[in-house]
Order: C-alpha cells, then sequence, then structure tokens
C-alpha cells in the first residue's frame, strides 16, 4: 500500500513538473516569424495560400454555393462582408504582385458584378440579417450604410489599382447618395439596420469618400474632418478613450466599444486621420489585446464596459475571455500599426486553435469561415492601397 | 529500460497506475484517437467555435457534438500528450535514481518478512 502512494505520488510530482514545462514551450511549435504572414513588400506564403483557396471559391461555383450557404445559415452580412474583404485584399495584392495583377482584377470585377447584380435582384435585404425588416428605417427611402460604404469601398479599391470607366459612375452614384444623407442628417449618423448605426460602417463609408476624392478630384475633407471631431466628442466611451460600436440614429449609445469592430475602425481611420488611429490601436490593445504563454488573443469588451455575446463576437472561451470574433479582427489592428509581437503571437494561436488545412497550396482555417479566411487576407495583405491613396499622387 | 517499457507497451500489458509505462500508454491512447478523429475528417467540423454550421446535412446539433470531440482529443493530443512523455521520462530517470539511494538505506526484505512473522 505504502509503494502504492509512493508511486501515485511519484507520477503525480513527475506530471505536475511535466506540466511546469510544456506549457510554456506550447507556442513554439506553432510560432513563425511575422513575415511569414505578412511582408512589408510581395506577398507572404500564407497570404498566397489563404488567397488560393478564395480563388479556387470563385472559380467553382459548387464549392462557392456550399461555403457561402453554410455562413448564411448564421448571418447574411458574413456572405456580403467576404466579397469586400476579398476585393480588398486582391486590390492590395495586384498592387504588391503586378505580375499576377489580371488575375486579381478578373476576380475583383466577378465578384463586385455578382454583388452589385444581387443587390439589385434581391434587394438590399438579401444582405442584412432578418430583424432588418422588423422596423422601418427612420430615413427613407431605406439605405444601409453597410451596403453602401462597404460597395463604394470595393469600387474605389478597383479603381485605384486599375481605372475601369464602367465603375466610375457606379462609385460617383454611391458615394454622393452618402453624402447626401450625411448632409441631411442632424447628428450626421446613418443607419445600417433601422435606428441602428454602426462606427465600423461609418468608417468604411468616410475611407470610400476619401478615395473617391482621390480618384476623381472631388473634396469632401470638411465633411471628413467634422465627421471625425464629432466622434471623438459624443462617441468615445469616458471609461477606456475607445470609439463605441453602435449607436441611434439620434447618437444615443447602443453597444460600448467592442473588439470585433475596433480593430477594423483603427484600420479604416489609419486612411483619415493616422494620429487619432494609433491611439485608438493602443487603447484597443491595451484594453482588449492579450498575449498569454506567447499565444495572442483578444476579449470582446474592456473591463470597464462588459457585453453579451453576439453573432459578432462569436462564442466567448470562459476564463481567458477570447473572443474568436475579436482574435480575427485584431490581425487587421496589429498588421496595420505594425505590432510584430502581437501579430506573431495571434499568428501562433490561429495556427493552434483555429485548425489550419493545407491542400494543394490553399490554406483554410476550418475553425474560421469565409468571412474569416477573408479578414485573415486582409491582414496580410492590408498597406499598398491605403498608401497610394495617403500618398495622394492622382491616378 | 526504455527498451522494457516499450515491449510492454507494445504487447499491450496493463501498466500499474501512474507508473511510466501507464503514461506512455494514455499517450499512445490518445495519438490514437487523435489521428482517428483526424483521418475521419472531424476538422471540418471546427467552424462551430465562430458560430458556422460544419454541415448542412448533417445539421447543428450532430456537427456541434463531432466538432467538441475534435477540439477535446486535438488538445488532448497537443497539450496531454507532451506532458505525459515528458512525466514518463522524468519517472523512468527518477527510478533509475532513487532505488539506487533507497537499496543503500532500506533493510533487506528478509528483516521484514521475519518480522511479519514475529507479528
Amino acid at each position: 500500500m505504502k509503494a502504492r502512494i509512493k508511486r501515485i505520488l511519484a507520477g503525480l510530482t513527475a506530471l505536475t513538473v511535466a506540466t511546469i514545462v510544456w506549457l510554456p514551450c506550447l507556442h513554439f511549435i506553432f510560432i513563425r516569424p511575422a513575415a511569414e504572414f505578412r511582408r512589408d513588400e510581395g506577398i507572404s506564403p500564407v497570404a498566397r495560400a489563404l488567397a488560393a483557396r478564395h480563388l479556387q471559391l470563385w472559380t467553382e461555383p459548387v464549392l462557392r454555393e456550399q461555403e457561402l450557404n453554410k455562413m448564411r445559415v448564421s448571418n447574411a452580412e458574413w456572405d456580403f462582408m467576404g466579397r469586400s474583404y476579398l476585393v480588398w485584399s486582391l486590390a492590395n495584392m495586384a498592387l504588391r504582385d503586378p505580375a499576377s495583377k489580371p488575375l486579381y482584377l478578373q476576380t475583383m470585377d466577378r465578384i463586385i458584378d455578382e454583388t452589385l447584380r444581387l443587390e439589385q435582384q434581391e434587394g438590399m435585404y438579401f444582405f442584412l440579417m432578418p430583424y432588418a425588416k422588423e422596423r422601418h428605417y427612420l430615413v427613407q427611402p431605406a439605405h444601409s450604410l453597410f451596403l453602401d460604404g462597404e460597395i463604394a469601398l470595393m469600387l474605389a479599391a478597383r479603381r485605384v489599382v486599375e481605372e475601369k470607366p464602367e465603375y466610375k459612375p457606379l462609385l460617383t452614384e454611391r458615394v454622393n447618395a452618402i453624402v447626401g444623407r450625411f448632409q441631411k442628417s442632424l447628428r450626421r449618423l446613418l443607419e445600417s439596420y433601422p435606428d441602428e448605426c454602426w462606427m465600423f460602417d461609418h468608417c468604411v463609408a468616410l475611407d470610400a469618400i476619401k478615395m473617391a476624392d482621390y480618384l476623381d478630384g472631388s473634396d469632401h475633407s470638411a465633411l471628413i474632418h467634422d465627421w471625425l471631431a464629432m466622434a471623438r466628442q459624443k462617441l468615445e466611451d469616458p471609461k477606456s478613450g475607445l470609439l463605441i460600436s453602435s449607436f441611434t440614429e439620434d447618437g444615443t449609445p447602443l453597444d460600448g466599444p467592442e473588439g470585433s469592430s475596433i480593430w477594423m475602425v483603427t484600420h479604416s481611420l489609419q486612411l483619415l486621420d493616422e494620429d487619432f488611429a494609433r491611439d485608438q490601436y493602443q487603447r484597443a490593445r491595451k484594453e482588449l489585446g492579450e498575449i498569454t504563454l506567447g499565444f495572442g488573443y483578444a476579449h470582446e469588451w474592456p473591463q470597464s464596459s462588459k457585453g453579451t455575446a453576439d453573432i459578432d463576437s462569436g462564442p466567448i472561451i470562459p476564463g481567458f475571455e477570447i473572443s474568436a470574433g475579436s482574435s480575427g479582427m485584431a490581425f487587421i489592428g496589429a498588421s496595420t500599426f505594425d505590432d510584430g509581437k502581437f501579430l506573431a503571437s495571434l499568428d501562433a494561436t490561429l495556427d493552434f486553435a483555429a485548425f489550419p488545412s493545407r491542400t494543394h497550396g490553399r490554406l483554410k482555417y476550418c475553425a474560421s469561415n469565409q468571412v474569416g479566411d477573408a479578414a485573415l487576407l486582409y491582414a496580410a495583405t492590408l498597406g499598398p492601397l491605403w498608401q497610394k491613396v495617403k500618398n495622394g499622387a492622382r491616378p | 529500460m526504455i527498451k522494457n517499457i516499450w515491449r510492454r507497451l507494445v504487447t499491450g500489458q496493463r501498466a500499474e497506475f501512474l507508473s511510466a509505462r501507464d503514461l506512455l500508454q494514455r499517450a499512445v491512447a490518445i495519438s490514437g484517437l487523435f489521428l482517428l478523429v483526424h483521418l475521419a475528417g472531424f476538422r471540418e467540423f471546427t467552424g462551430i467555435l465562430n458560430g458556422t454550421i460544419g454541415s448542412l446535412v448533417l445539421g447543428w446539433n450532430l456537427s456541434a457534438f463531432l466538432a467538441v470531440i475534435y477540439i477535446l482529443v486535438y488538445l488532448a493530443f497537443v497539450i496531454l500528450v507532451p506532458v505525459l512523455v515528458l512525466a514518463a521520462m522524468i519517472l523512468t530517470v527518477w527510478q533509475r535514481c532513487i532505488p539506487k539511494e533507497e537499496d543503500s538505506r532500506v533493510p533487506p526484505d528478509t528483516s521484514s518478512r521475519r518480522s511479519d512473522a514475529n507479528g
């Protein structure tokens, strides 16, 4: 009996020591240089493999339908955002790799054309969650800034890479409509859903306006400046200093700051106001970003203002409070602001917990979906598009 | 000694609880299970982590069930298996060193038998 107890104690001690040794070493299996994920020039191996998978989806209709249907069961928005992120990624890739530009442009055009066709054929509700139909938009005729902003940015991104005359009137029309609604709105807040406005959508729409200025010589700098000043004053969370995620048409906060939104907001802001963007990123990094045992991840909410899990946050892993949505979008923030340490640790988590699947040079993350992978591809390729517009030399 | 452990491991003899051989047997069992669920394609269902259905044909419940199985077995494979192997190595080294010290301290077995007989 004594020998048995002795053996069990020895076994437990060995297990404890082994755990103490192994856990801090675990990330070494998954960590790789940040350049594997994103490079300053050219296309990283991860980006190339992710893009290969997306290009396959847009050349094999059956496969694409299967993937999109799986997402649409949960959220029709994901179908739309997967298109947006892919177009924006391909625009950056075309600027990074001019030899492959024809292929990327062809795919961008196919996505844009099909998205516009669906919007026209099925109506804007096709890409919105069902609750959009439950109430009336306060401002009539109904428009969703979510759709208008992202479509405008798709068109603009395509034209920044290479002019396409057919898209010029489409972009002008969409941007003029957004600007017109901003000017008519007392508080300069536009709905994405009935009486529901999103910071993410406003920033993307302002990016599209800025890019239209760059492309067509218009000037909406005063509108952008005034909007950002208003946001700083009225749409910041007083505790964290982070921009809140959603609000009503009269500016009443709905959701506080959220990781699934703020990381992309910091990236969008970079085109509009670099200092403000960096300040928001640093706050988000402090409030939401974590590295534990070498693995990076992000919370959905700051400690000071907890919310409830929803379709954007994804399931929250208790204990560490890891949000899949926020952690995925954190790649975009970390890439935008060259936060190499955070990016490498996020990448380690991606390889550890997102279950990569590589076949024939194509990469997908099984724990993700098409929109998640497209957002990762965007994080791995972003930079040249913003840079070209910021440099200001007209095309 | 390691050869001995390996021979017993592959012949499937039952090991004493928390002995080095027991830990290695458990590591092999988890690895085998992981290989099985991996080859069966359960990885494809882990989209449930972001709220996406794994398969429209199988539905939410079965997809989620398969995803949970895969995630648990995967975590056991990458976290528990190395811990079990390391612990087995620690025990093996320990047992090589400690018994020699104990042999020199503990009186021969015959004395205890004699005291048992007396008792």
